[in-house]
């Protein structure tokens, strides 16, 4: 029992002097004073079920907004499942100029569209900020004679029927694209990759444990566990540097791949905000990503800070459609 | 010796005044929610997280935990009482508790419900103690083509399921099978079924079609058919005979067992087990014939299995970190940010929280039985209110629980729908529990045995040269085969018994030697036997 508590303690000791520290950089934004604030609760709509990935983000950066005064109104989470996204995303798309809806999210809202299954895509909402990331991990079990991503790139092109990776998300989606764009630019055909869906990463990994399929594609965070016991192993990790999830792990650059691929997570509001609604909430969330709460939160779920404003953030979607769609095409499940 | 020492541990954690208050608080607050219709695990352990966040990880887990096992411990009461399954896992505990209830055995069926859990639950407890870290390899022995395996073992159980008409058992089932298509295919992304409407996408939600079959059909039915008889509204004694202990005795322990082995497998889960559960004794048992009717058996079966596979689900959670369930995947989520991360490491690293979770379950199962078994005759008095509150207040208690899950009004079409699909069902003579089990199995069954395939490059025999796979697919067909070899001779006695009758009415009396050629003189009789056989 005396570990944890020292831990703990360790823990409240760090946060305290994170927390004066914050104090004292920051110099007061949340007191925006004259442009526009809301007046009213604001929905923040996660467009899935209790428990999902968006429903994670909406509730930890509500909760952070909420307990350290940074947004003047209560954020009301709904949960809105239901299409892969889609049923939200049309409640949303319903609510031309309301500054009081807001939605939590990440690829599939370039994903889904891109596979004819939602009539609103990116260019349909108000970006309003990218707030974290969190690489892929390609994943072998620790007996795998595959030591490199481009071992596995290898073994698709010299035998392009032997290899079977799973992924905890269906075709076409994150994990699916997060593959196929590693392996073709290490140089195979990306259509030849045997993509096996299972029902999330957790069932992705358990049959990689099991060794019915060969290889696993899942978040980084998600892996740390087995990775960490030994019983995985991983290839590398699809962003653009090293994560605190996986210290040891190369990316796939330093491994000579260049390929990046992130699951990102933002916020984006109703269509048809204006200026001053829009630089509000950049300014309150861009606020909260700094808070020390926030990163301890966003710590241990393994997402690393990736913050980038509306305008940023709405190029980012553009050039993130274009090279979805391109691979989407290339593995022939671009609609 | 070394296991002992970590129990008394794990007591240690689970017996501070703090993690009792919060055991109690957690199966209190599940059993609750579980009660009500639709509303689930998910919701229950949703709410309760903000207050999980403030306390340290050790109690947040034990209590979350308790809200878990405690919702499919309460579930049982509104799929006794009202034929409406308060959780997906559940829905097996109506088949017989929903008529021994109309037969004014509520506080019988509630009776056998709380104690088949509890033993459930506690088997599985000491299944979690003793074998979870060795358990582990049986989770990842499971891949797609032992998944599909099992699946259609599973499906066997329609035949047992079906009641008098195979043929409509069958069609049912089929129907149930298509309904699981309905959405996004998970492995191309085609649209199936969705006839261009985004809210089919993600499939239908099986509780939608339970509840609409089950407990609205039902509300049809007593609709359409006022001035018949109310039912039975008297509570007979809550209190089990030592031979009515002895009856659940064999189906509780071999359903807390099935149950807890069936949990630890990710996807599989309380519901699966439960349908296993009930079906393999309705075969086993030598009265199966009245299951369906009010057999206490039917009603022991499902509930220890759900709840030894509730807690089988800890295994993949807290040994590899892998959440097997929607409910686990939530209480993974909370564990991460309390910063615990679950998984092989956990038990040298964070052994508080796994013993004291262990421990804290045995205890919050005796809790829930305690707390349960008092409040029996109170639940069933819910009979006694009049029909024409009782009715309203189901279709309410669907309502709210659907609207709940989606906050989507096109959901509550759909209740209606599979409502009105259930009372046709109902009134012409199909029975609803084969539909129920297709779709459950079916989806999982599709995409496990188009895994294998992918895997496989399309070559069929993955699923007859993996051990498991070909063991499962065996029992398949062995469970086939038993009924059917009945049946079989169960027409040649007949045939034997028929013709020496005939032959006996017919000619004189001491002339034994007919019954040889009976085989011929049967023909006409044998087309009518396997209707008949269907019966059994």
């Amino acid at each position: 029992m005396t570990r944890p508590r020292i831990r703990v303690a360790a823990l409240a000791v760090a946060s305290a002097s994170a927390l004066l520290l914050t104090a004292c950089a920051g110099t007061g934004e949340a007191a925006a004073g004259d442009g526009w604030q809301p007046d009213k609760p604001i929905e923040y709509i996660a467009p899935a079920n209790t428990g999902g990935g968006w429903d994670t983000l909406a509730r930890t950066s509500a909760r952070v907004l909420e307990e350290n005064d940074v947004i003047n109104r209560p954020m009301r989470v709904v949960n809105k499942p239901g299409g892969g996204g889609a049923i939200g995303w049309a409640h949303v798309a319903g609510k031309e100029g309301d500054p009081h809806t807001l939605f939590v999210t990440s690829p599939p809202i370039l994903l889904v569209p891109l596979a004819g299954e939602s009539d609103f895509d990116h260019t349909d909402f108000t970006p309003i900020a990218r707030l974290a990331g969190e690489p892929l991990a390609y994943l072998v079990r620790a007996d795998s004679p595959l030591t490199t991503f481009a071992d596995l790139v290898e073994e698709v092109r010299d035998d392009p029927g032997s290899l079977s990776v799973a992924g905890g998300s269906g075709p076409g989606s994150m994990d699916h694209v997060g593959l196929a764009g590693a392996v073709q630019a290490g140089g195979a055909d990306p259509s030849t990759v045997r993509y096996v869906p299972f029902d999330g990463g957790g069932e992705a990994m358990t049959a990689l444990l099991g060794g019915h399929v060969q290889a696993a594609v899942s978040g980084a965070s998600e892996a740390r566990a087995l990775v960490a016991s030994g019983d995985l192993r991983v290839l590398a990790i699809s962003g653009d540097e090293r994560v605190g999830t996986l210290p040891d792990t190369e990316t796939l650059g330093e491994q000579g791949i260049d390929y990046v691929f992130e699951i990102w997570r933002g916020v984006m509001g109703a269509p048809g905000m204006t200026e001053e609604q829009v630089a509000y909430y950049e300014d309150a969330f861009a606020e909260m990503t700094e808070l020390d709460a926030w990163k301890q939160e966003t710590e241990k779920l393994g997402w690393v800070h990736d913050f980038a404003g509306s305008a940023e953030f709405g190029e980012f979607l553009d050039g993130q459609y274009e090279e979805l769609s391109g691979i989407l095409t290339d593995i022939g499940l671009k609609k | 010796m070394e296991t002992l020492h970590h129990i008394v541990y794990g007591f240690g954690v689970a017996l501070t005044p703090q993690n009792l208050a919060f055991v109690f608080l957690g199966v209190l607050i599940g059993t609750v929610i579980g009660m009500l219709p639709g509303l689930g695990p998910m919701s229950a352990i949703a709410l309760m997280i903000p207050i999980a966040f403030t306390l340290d990880p050790a109690s947040a887990i034990i209590m979350l935990a308790g809200v878990y096992y405690g919702a499919i411990f309460g579930g049982s009461t509104s799929s006794i009482l009202l034929n409406a399954p308060g959780v997906a896992g559940t829905v097996a505990t109506s088949f017989d508790g929903y008529p021994l209830a109309r037969r004014g055995q509520a506080g019988k069926a509630l009776s056998v419900a709380a104690v088949a859990s509890f033993a459930g639950g506690t088997v599985g407890v000491i299944g979690l103690m003793l074998v979870a870290p060795t358990l582990s390899a049986l989770t990842v022995s499971f891949g797609p083509a032992e998944y599909f395996a099992l699946m259609v073992l599973g499906l066997t159980a329609v035949v047992s399921l079906s009641g008098v008409d195979l043929t409509k058992g069958l069609i049912s089932a089929t129907v149930g099978v298509m309904i699981a298509l309905v959405g996004i295919d998970s492995q191309t992304a085609t649209l199936r079924f969705t006839f261009g409407s985004s809210e089919l996408y993600e499939g239908v939600e099986f509780l939608i079609v339970a509840l609409g079959v089950f407990a609205l059909a039902e509300v049809f039915v007593m609709v359409t058919r006022r001035g018949a008889p109310a039912p039975d509204a008297t509570v007979t004694s809550l209190r089990l005979s030592r031979r009515e202990l002895r009856t659940i005795g064999g189906p509780t322990a071999r359903g807390s067992v099935l149950g807890f082995f069936t949990g630890v497998l990710p996807g599989a889960g309380a519901t699966v087990a439960s349908f296993l559960s009930y079906a393999m004794e309705k075969r086993v048992a030598r009265d199966g014939k009245t299951f369906g009717e009010g057999n206490i058996k039917g009603v022991a079966a499902p509930e220890s299995a759900n709840n030894g596979a509730a807690v089988g689900s800890f295994v993949p959670l807290m040994t590899l970190g892998v959440p097997g369930s929607g409910t686990t995947a939530i209480l993974l989520g909370a564990l991460l940010v309390l910063g615990v991360q679950p998984g092989p490491l956990m038990l040298d690293e964070r052994p508080e929280i796994f013993w004291g979770l262990i421990a804290s379950m045995y205890i919050g199962n005796l809790v829930l039985l305690i707390l349960n078994l008092p409040l029996i005759p109170l639940f069933a008095r819910v009979l006694r209110t009049p029909q024409a509150l009782l009715l309203p207040l189901i279709v309410v208690f669907c309502v709210v629980g659907v609207y709940g899950q989606s906050f989507g009004v096109f959901d509550l079409w759909l209740l209606v729908g599979f409502g009105l699909l259930g009372f046709l069902m109902r009134t012409n003579g199909f029975p609803a529990a084969p539909l129920i089990l297709g779709l459950i199995l079916g989806g999982l069954m599709e995409r496990s045995m188009r895994q294998a395939l992918l895997i496989s490059s399309g070559d069929f025999t993955v699923f007859v040269t993996k051990p498991i796979s070909a063991t499962l697919l065996a029992l398949a067909a062995l469970s086939l085969l038993a009924p059917l070899v009945g049946v079989w001779r169960r027409r040649r006695a007949r045939a034997l018994r028929g013709a020496a009758e005939r032959a006996h009415d017919g000619a004189r009396p001491g002339d034994a030697r007919t019954g040889g050629t009976a085989g011929t003189t049967e023909e006409p009789g044998a087309g009518r036997e396997p209707r008949e056989g269907g019966n059994g």
